[in-house]
């Protein structure tokens, strides 16, 4: 099986040779191993050199092997005074070694390959102890920002909120926004002006704009200036449906998730910013990020926070905290298959889950008689038409 | 062919010059300037595939260029960092270099990319490594000051210090003390190499610059 005239290609490290190391063609016989300079590596040297360049011995019986290189698969062959080395990593050459050793080679070779596997045993379970410990830090890192962001933004004075919201507010397409005292417009002031005393931040500077759209949406911008479009008012059944929804809005402004999503946007550089209070820096990264869109799009956490802070804002003024899930799953089973249309029921999505935390919430609420909302939502539809 | 290693250490760059029939192969971005009877051919650098891989699992170029002349002529060469830059000759024997630090090479040696292993990948030097073989001369830099070391045995280098090494020579990650220690000295991660054969260190090491950057931007 194995041809015992087959040359293999490898190196020699010796003193003899300029630089201490040379490219070499290697054989083995059954008593040795010879090394002769590559025809390849002569064609570079001096013919001075070239007549100098001696071939290396090592017999087989004084022969010391070992494994690594780079590859770890490189054979090293020392001789007894250990200042002549032959090396080869070619496939074949371990087993002529320890062919025409008679096996006594393998043997030297097996030790060493018992410790490499060791070696690499070890090498695995640490970097598996690596990888651990790195998924680990990262995830405590995560939270730990997200935590900061939200002690630094209970440090910011809420007139951070309003200046961002403004500058949102600045943003929004407003040609079609309706009069202040057009009968859409009171109704959702109405509302508001109801919500207003039980939210959590009640002196906050709520104010509501209505504008004609058929978008089905609804949405509140940092400080507490909010949008409804008349889409939305077309589509609900009754004052508490839109009363849900304003104070789910409402909760997103008193909780201040429009600066949750600015600071995670921004990252830890806006979080430092906010906790050491340099105003003018954020406002400009705020320029950018005062989008609605950014404002306005939450965690699934934000969202479910509004919900519950909303039922709470609702069951305090007397309406049924349930009014929330009441219009989006109407909303979700009359159109829920137009796309683009419900706006409002797209960016909130997970409703099943909504629905059954909010009616679980409702359920630890102390027992209450709900006075229906003294509103002409009739009256409304028929002035936007 | 005649090269010339000048305004080393710092700012290390080649002089070639070039008689007819001479040829060298340098690393795409490496010309800085050259006589109007050198010419300058592209080639992609081994085939689509190779030179796919060089580029983006090794940092160098998808092309080489080719500088020859019919009467004669000289090129300068130089790197994109500030650092020395080294000749070694290679006689039938491997040498693998870190990612980017390839500058310029004779027609006879070979250039290959190969996957170096997570070992490599965690001293920072790269997941992959070039590989140089055949017969004649290359060129490569550092960032930095570049010394070397024929090691015997063990010896350890501080991460993304090291810029070249033979094949004979291992490669493994450790930590430079106790897990503690290794974690608030500063110094973490250490490479282990084993000899025989020869390395090639650098005396800054990109890591270090990117995080004194780092600590000047706020
Ligand atoms: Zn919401």
């Amino acid at each position: 099986m194995l041809d015992p005239n087959q040359q293999f290609r490898g190196g020699v490290f010796h003193s003899s040779i300029p630089d201490g190391r040379i490219g070499a063609d290697i054989r083995i016989t059954p008593s040795e191993i010879i090394a002769e300079p590559s025809a390849e590596a002569l064609t570079v040297m001096d013919p001075s050199q070239v007549a100098r360049m001696p071939r290396w011995v090592i017999p087989l019986s004084e022969c010391q092997v070992d494994l690594g290189g780079a590859s770890g698969r490189m054979v090293f062959c020392r001789n007894k005074e250990r200042d002549l080395t032959i090396f080869c990593e070619e496939r074949g050459f371990a087993a002529m070694l320890g062919d025409r050793s008679g096996g006594m080679l393998s043997e030297q070779l097996h030790v060493v390959k018992k410790r490499q596997a060791g070696e690499n045993h070890r090498f695995r379970f640490w970097l598996t102890v690596g990888v651990v410990a790195t998924l680990l830090f990262g995830v405590i890192g995560y939270y730990s920002v997200l935590a900061a962001a939200r002690l630094a933004i209970a440090a910011v004075p809420i007139s951070m909120d309003e200046k961002i919201g403004s500058m949102a507010m600045q943003t929004i397409e407003k040609e079609q926004k309706l009069a202040a005292d057009h009968p859409a417009t009171k109704f959702v002031t109405e509302i508001v002006d109801r919500l207003k005393p039980h939210a959590a931040i009640p002196e906050m500077n709520f104010k509501v704009i209505v504008i004609e759209s058929s978008e089905v949406n609804a949405f509140a911008l940092p400080g507490g200036q909010m949008v409804v479009y008349t889409g939305l008012l077309k589509k609900a059944e009754s004052g508490e449906q839109v009363a849900g929804v304003l104070a789910h809005e409402m909760s997103h402004a008193t909780l201040r998730h429009g600066l949750q999503r600015v600071s995670q946007s921004l990252g830890i550089v806006a979080a430092i910013q906010f906790l050491i209070g340099d105003a003018g820096g954020l406002l400009a990264l705020g320029s950018q990020a005062a989008q609605t869109s950014i404002l306005t799009s939450y965690s699934r956490q934000s969202e479910t926070e509004a919900d519950l802070e909303g039922a709470r804002m609702l069951h305090e003024a007397g309406l049924d905290p349930e009014s929330i899930s009441a219009f989006f799953d109407k909303l979700k089973k009359e159109d829920g298959d137009i796309p683009g249309v419900l706006v409002w029921v797209s960016s909130h999505p997970l409703h099943e889950q909504r629905i059954e935390s909010i009616a679980k919430f409702k359920s630890t609420l102390a027992k209450k008689e709900y006075t229906p909302l003294d509103l002409d939502l009739a009256t409304v539809k028929e002035s936007l038409k | 062919m005649e090269v010339e290693i000048r305004n080393r250490p710092a700012f290390a760059n080649l002089l070639v010059n070039l008689q007819p029939g001479d040829r060298i192969i340098a690393e795409a971005d490496a010309m800085a300037s050259m006589s109007s009877t050198v010419d300058m051919t592209t080639r992609m650098n081994g085939g689509l595939f190779r030179a796919l891989a060089r580029r983006f699992l090794g940092s160098e170029s998808m092309f080489v260029n080719q500088f020859t002349t019919n009467s004669s002529g000289h090129i300068v060469l130089t790197q994109p960092f500030p650092g020395d830059i080294v000749c070694v000759e290679l006689r039938g024997n491997t040498l693998f270099l870190q990612p980017g630090a390839f500058l310029a090479c004779e027609p006879g040696i070979s250039l290959g990319l190969g996957f170096a292993g997570l070992r490599s990948w965690l001293s920072g030097e790269g997941l992959f490594r070039l590989k140089m073989s055949g017969t004649g001369r290359i060129w490569f830099g550092a960032y930095g000051a570049i010394f070397t070391r024929e090691i015997t045995d063990e010896y350890i280098v501080d991460t993304g210090h090291l810029v070249a090494y033979e094949p004979t020579v291992s490669i493994r990650v450790g930590l430079a003390g106790g897990i503690f220690s290794s974690f608030f000295s500063g110094e973490g991660l250490i490479t282990r190499v084993r000899g025989p054969g020869k390395i090639y260190m650098q005396s800054r090491s990109f890591d270090g610059l990117a995080a004194w950057t780092n600590s000047h931007l706020w």
